[in-house]
């Protein structure tokens, strides 16, 4: 999914924020008052040289497990993981860890320290505390050097410190979760019968018009969680579904483009809804927008940027970035006779890490084929708290 | 009014005497400040620098002697424990384009800096991180720096790292967000951590992580947490104490400087002194008129001391600037000294601050205005009808003579007693040098007027009545005389006594070498550097040089520094044969018992050592090895003076079952008898190829010891010129003041018949007696000095114990020197008399 825009952020946080307000301002809680603006998506994404670097130009033969581990020669890949999880007692919250991984330079130098490599990591992880009305978030950066972290296929791990995702011995799944930030923790596993879906073009989703400017992306749309979450006031046991986003690639923000809205649904009928919007700098919809409609057997259709309709219905300024974000949509599939409104848990799940965005637990509701339909999700909404973009 | 102009006038009319009482306070305030300065801002330097690498950090592990293994850090940041760690690899590079310039190399971790350091890459240019961590031998440098060294991003600088050579590229400029850090970065490059460990020859190790844990209980067992993760070697140890160690090596150093330049100031004082009662002595006559006119003594009281205070002030601003100069000039020889006996300091600017400017203000004018309580004194205690007569004060001051020489005796008693002491306080000891010395200046006049009595006859028999007259003059006017003699005797034992000091002190260590330096090459890694930047020699060097033809022995040593929560160590380490620990000497004891208990675990202390801190034989030393702590019995104390701090020697044996460390940093070989040293060298030369090794012959090693030596010392040798600078203007200021002042009894003698000839001989003798006199009762006080320097100041500073060696030929010196100051203080006013017309002296009166 078009998160390149973050990666491609994020791997200017890596190389622009790294280096700015001290080595690193990419600290582990949020700046505490106004800090300046997140640099502009589209200037730190103009003047970006990907020569050298592997691209993702044509559909390619995905092998697993070997293509859960990392892609080193690809400017920047991640692992992301958005669940909506429940305690017993209906309490109920949102939690993402994300692992990016961003190549510094085409090639892994050769060093005598082990210190020295080229493959920088960043993770964020938040919980959204519905009840509690409290979304609490933190970032995390290293090297990809002497275990700092790093990501392997098999076994399957990627971790920064001691955040991480572990496959089993054997197999890839079921995968354990592990973050923890002073009082705020998940430890979950996932797992699933679905197989992986891949996204666009047999895996290759183009996301402009430049040839190479696309990425390879496949998901895990529905794995189903247990386990614990911790938050202030206490320990809570949960269950629930995740969804696993896998995209590595080296492409740039086409000229035009904004930032883009993408949605992660996962119905009552059994069916799961991926749609990213991309936003031009008119305002308008990019024809790159596109989407995938996975059915209960694991079966997948795509759809296209003129098969969904998005109508934002409401909006929320964050009052710490001033950035105006939609906050609640109706989401149309004709073609399928889906009709929902997408309504976030909390309105405030801004992340206010290096590269500002929102992230956030959505709830669904609405009709399937005429029938009542609900269900859980994470909404990305990007490009626009970031000075000189829209 | 009338008291100010008189004041005034008096000076204008006597613009010599006002001159050299300017000088005394100018130089006086110029030794003081100089010295200051030079320290206050090695020190400075030194804490900023500290504080700017320590940043926000409350903690640093420490690991043993080479350091931590880096993976420590990865199993600290996977466990979890606390998040706010940082990685640090540091060393110092010299830069051999530019040489005197040590580059100090700050490897770190960028991912891990925010919460400590801020002074890395600013927000301008974001395509500095990706270059540091993915461009091996890249750096940051101040933009002054990389100016300074005349290289621009994208260059190339070529380093020295011990005996490697190395180049580094400039990536970008550090970005400082204030003056102070600006200054303690200035020979600072920062590098990304795997660069560091490149550069610096240590793959595979950090230097130390600095930790960032919150103060109180939370604090403390996120530390008990980290210590139950740490392997035996390593150590956490406080940020601020690790400075503090450092810092404390160099206080007595600086505080011995300091005390000196105080006893320059004290020299200067008396010239205050002298012209403040000769301008009150001139105007005896103006000031009993004043008195009996209704003045009171206090305005009288107040202004003279007024004037002292402008005397005081003016000779401040003439001194700051020439301080200011001194100083510049004496940081270069105060850091240099530091390297050589410490640590790698790197200060480039002077940096006055409020409390050294204001130290120097106040000892300048309150010094003069204290010099002239007592001229003050003597102007108003007398009545004013006595005032106008000289002898008066003569008879009021030989009857109080007696007393002040009681108090003199006092007070060098005083003296001698806080000495005894059993205290280690150096201010302490040095409070009691300048009580002996300021006793001593009391007893002065009454010394003085009996040896000048003493040696009448001789004069008598030499000069006849002339001589007689000369002779005869002094005790007469010994308020006068008294005063100059004791300025004279002040300077002069001064320079006597640090003349002694240094001389036996270097004649100390210059038997210690003779005694020490066995072997005849030595090949080591680096000169005089110390610390954990101390290169090892490569082992293919030493195996080749141990197997090579013509050698009898090796004997392979190293220095290590151990740091640890009480401060830091110094271990000598030795793989030597038995013969070898003959180039000992030991307290009391025998190399051949001591051999044994060295071979049994067993380690040496050197005298310094056991002084600092009290060990005796039988007792133990507490080392932090690479195991952890351990205890080792003292099996013996031996001599040594290339440590102020002290060091433990341990064999090798022992050494290496405590420690994983393998490096050796000096080879002292013995060659077969007969074999020619040349040839050996040539041989070791091949060996070592284009690695810059140090290959020394038993001479040159020697005298390369000396010259540090003699380095050290050279700030007290410049301390030494000035104060005998200041007690040669000083005598010329005393004595010319005596002989204007009875210029009138000259012309007396003149108009009775004595030749212009004769008058010149009567004054010019009288200026050699005293300087004669002066000259030798500054021995006794010169030798006190030395005595207290050596045995108490050294001692307490330093550790050392020093034997006490007199050269007479010092001693010749000093009373050649007062004579010959004397002399020719005395000719100006001699000439002047001699030319004068007496008819216009006598009319004067």
């Amino acid at each position: 999914m078009s998160r390149r825009l973050i990666s491609g952020l994020s791997s200017l946080c890596a190389a622009a924020l790294l280096a700015s307000g001290g080595f690193l301002r990419c600290a582990p809680a949020p700046p505490p008052t106004s800090s300046p603006p997140s640099a502009s998506v589209t200037a730190l994404l103009g003047g970006d040289d990907p020569g050298g670097f592997a691209r993702a130009a044509s559909p390619r033969d995905f092998r697993f497990p070997d293509d859960h581990g990392p892609h080193p020669g690809f400017r920047h890949e991640w692992w992301y993981f958005t669940g909506n999880l429940r305690a017993p007692d209906g309490r109920r919250f949102g939690y993402q860890l994300t692992f990016f991984r961003f190549a510094l330079s085409p090639a892994p130098p050769v060093r005598e320290s082990q210190w020295g490599t080229n493959q920088a990591y960043m993770a964020h992880f938040a919980v959204t505390d519905a009840e509690g009305r409290r979304f609490l978030h933190f970032e995390r950066t290293g090297r990809g050097a002497l275990g700092l972290a790093g990501a392997t296929a098999r076994p399957f791990r990627v971790w920064l410190d001691d955040w991480s995702a572990e496959g089993g011995k054997a197999s890839t799944l079921p995968i354990r979760l592990q973050a923890r930030e002073g009082k705020v923790s998940v430890d979950l596993v996932l797992d699933t019968a679905r197989p992986v879906v891949l996204q666009g073009d047999r895996g290759l989703s183009r996301k402009g018009a430049s040839p190479g400017n696309a990425s390879y992306y496949y998901s895990m749309t529905r794995l189903s969680t247990r386990g614990n979450v911790q938050v202030e006031d206490g320990t809570f046991p949960v269950e629930g579904n995740s969804w696993l986003d896998r995209e590595w690639g080296t492409s740039a923000l086409e000229r035009g483009q904004a930032g883009w809205d993408w949605f992660a649904l996962q119905l009552s009928d059994g069916r799961d809804l991926m749609f990213y919007r991309l936003r031009r700098e008119d305002g308008g919809t990019d024809p790159f927008s596109a989407g995938t409609l996975v059915l209960p057997d694991g079966s997948s259709r795509l759809l296209s940027f003129d098969d969904v309709r998005i109508e934002t219905v409401e909006f929320w300024k964050s009052p710490e970035s001033g950035a105006r974000y939609p906050s609640r949509w109706r989401l149309l599939v004709p073609s399928e006779r889906l009709d929902l409104e997408v309504v976030p848990r909390l309105a405030d799940q801004e992340l206010r890490t290096a590269v500002r965005y929102w992230e956030g637990a959505v709830g669904v509701h609405g009709t399937s084929r005429g029938g009542p339909v609900e269900g859980d999700g994470y909404v990305e909404l990007t490009g626009y708290g970031e000075t000189g973009g829209r | 009014m009338i008291l100010r102009l008189a004041g005034l006038r008096f000076l204008s009319r006597h613009p010599l005497q006002l001159l050299f009482g300017l000088v005394g306070v100018a130089l006086g305030v110029a030794a003081v400040f100089s010295i200051d300065l030079a320290n206050e801002s090695a020190r400075r330097a030194f804490r900023i620098s500290s504080q700017t690498v320590t940043g926000k950090a409350t903690h640093r592990i420490v690991g043993g002697l080479s350091g931590l293994e880096e993976s420590l850090y990865a199993t600290l940041r996977r466990r979890g424990v606390i998040r706010t760690i940082a990685p640090v690899v540091e060393g110092y590079a010299r830069v051999p384009a530019r040489p005197g310039i040590t580059l100090h190399i700050l490897g770190v971790d960028p991912f891990a800096e925010a919460p400590f350091r801020n002074y890395t890459p600013g927000t301008s240019s974001g395509a500095d991180i990706p270059r540091l961590l993915t461009n091996p031998g890249t750096v940051l440098l101040l933009e002054d720096t990389a100016r300074r060294l005349g290289i621009s991003p994208g260059d190339t600088l070529p380093l020295r790292v011990g005996l490697e050579t190395a180049h580094v590229t400039l990536t970008g400029f550090l970005r400082p967000g204030d003056e102070v850090t600006r200054q303690a970065l200035e020979t600072t490059a920062v590098a990304d951590i795997s660069t560091a460990q490149e550069l610096l020859g240590r793959v595979g190790r950090l230097s130390g992580i600095d930790l960032l844990v919150p103060g109180g209980s939370e604090g403390e067992k996120a530390l008990s947490r980290i210590r139950e993760i740490l392997p035996p070697e390593a150590e956490i140890l406080p940020a601020g104490a690790r400075g503090s160690a450092l810092e404390q090596m160099t206080r007595a150093f600086s505080l011995n400087l300091s005390a000196l330049s105080l006893l320059a100031l004290v020299v200067g004082m008396f010239l205050v002194y002298n012209t403040m009662s000769f301008s009150v002595l001139q105007r005896r006559q103006l000031v009993g008129t004043l008195r009996a006119l209704g003045v009171t003594r206090g305005e009288v009281f107040v202004q003279i001391l007024s004037e002292a205070a402008v005397l005081g002030a003016a000779g401040t601003v003439l001194g700051l600037p020439l301080g200011f100069l001194l100083g510049k000039f004496l940081l270069g020889m105060v850091t240099r000294s530091i390297g050589d006996l410490y640590f790698t300091l790197s200060v480039r600017e002077v940096s006055v601050t409020a409390a050294t400017l204001f130290k120097a203000v106040g000892l300048g004018t309150f010094g003069a205005v204290a010099a002239s309580l007592w001229p003050a004194h003597e102007a108003t205690s007398t009545p004013p009808r006595d005032v106008m007569r000289r002898s008066a004060i003569e008879t009021g001051v030989r009857k109080i003579l007696p007393a002040i020489s009681a108090a003199g005796a006092g007070l060098i008693f005083l003296g001698a007693g806080v000495q005894l002491v059993p205290s280690r306080s150096i201010p302490l000891s040095f409070g009691g040098l300048f009580s002996i010395v300021a006793g001593y200046a009391l007893l002065a006049p009454g010394a003085t007027a009996l040896l000048v009595r003493g040696i009448q006859p001789a004069l008598a028999f030499a000069f006849g009545t002339q001589g007689t007259m000369a002779a005869r003059s002094i005790p007469a006017s010994i308020s006068r005389t008294g005063v100059a003699a004791a300025a004279l005797v002040v300077a002069v034992a001064t320079t006597v006594g640090i003349g002694i000091m240094i001389d036996s002190f270097r004649r100390t260590v210059s038997d210690w070498l003779d005694h020490s330096l066995r072997s005849d090459i030595y090949v080591s890694s680096a000169e005089g550097r110390r610390g954990p930047d101390r290169t090892p020699l490569p082992p293919d060097l030493i195996e080749g040089v141990s197997s090579a033809p013509g050698i009898h022995r090796v004997a392979l040593v190293s220095r290590r520094t151990l740091e640890s929560p009480s401060g830091y160590t110094e271990l000598f380490v030795m793989r030597i044969p038995r013969e070898s620990l003959d180039a000992f000497r030991f307290r009391g004891d025998s190399a051949g018992e001591i051999w044994e208990a060295l071979r049994a675990g067993a380690v040496i202390v050197s005298d310094p050592y056991a002084y600092r801190h009290e060990r005796n034989k039988g007792d133990t030393v507490r080392l932090r090895t690479d195991r952890g702590e351990r205890e080792f019995p003292v099996a013996g104390i031996y001599y040594d003076y290339s440590s102020d701090q002290g060091l433990v020697g341990i064999l090798g044996e022992t050494y290496d079952r405590y420690w994983d460390d393998r490096g050796v940093d000096s080879i002292g070989i013995r060659l077969s008898p007969g074999f020619p040293a040349d040839a050996a060298i040539g041989r070791i030369r091949e060996i070592a190829g284009d690695r810059p090794v140090l290959i020394r012959s038993n001479k040159s090693l020697r005298e390369a010891s000396l010259r540090v030596f003699d380095r050290t010392f050279a700030v007290t040798n410049v301390l030494r010129s000035l104060t005998i600078l200041i007690a040669f203007v000083g005598v010329l200021n005393a004595l010319m003041a005596i002989q204007m002042e009875r210029g009138r009894e000259h012309a007396v003698m003149r108009a009775i018949g004595l030749t212009p000839r004769q008058t010149w001989g009567l004054v010019a003798g009288e200026s050699a007696v005293l300087g004669l006199v002066a000259g030798i009762l500054a021995v006794p006080l010169g030798a006190a000095q030395a005595l207290v320097l050596i045995q108490f100041i050294n001692r307490r500073s330093f550790g050392w114990t020093m034997q006490t060696v007199v050269d007479p030929w010092i001693l010749l010196q000093a009373v050649a020197l007062a004579l010959g100051a004397s002399l020719l203080a005395g000719l100006y006013p001699a000439s002047r008399l001699a030319r004068s017309s007496f008819s216009r002296a006598l009319q004067e009166e």
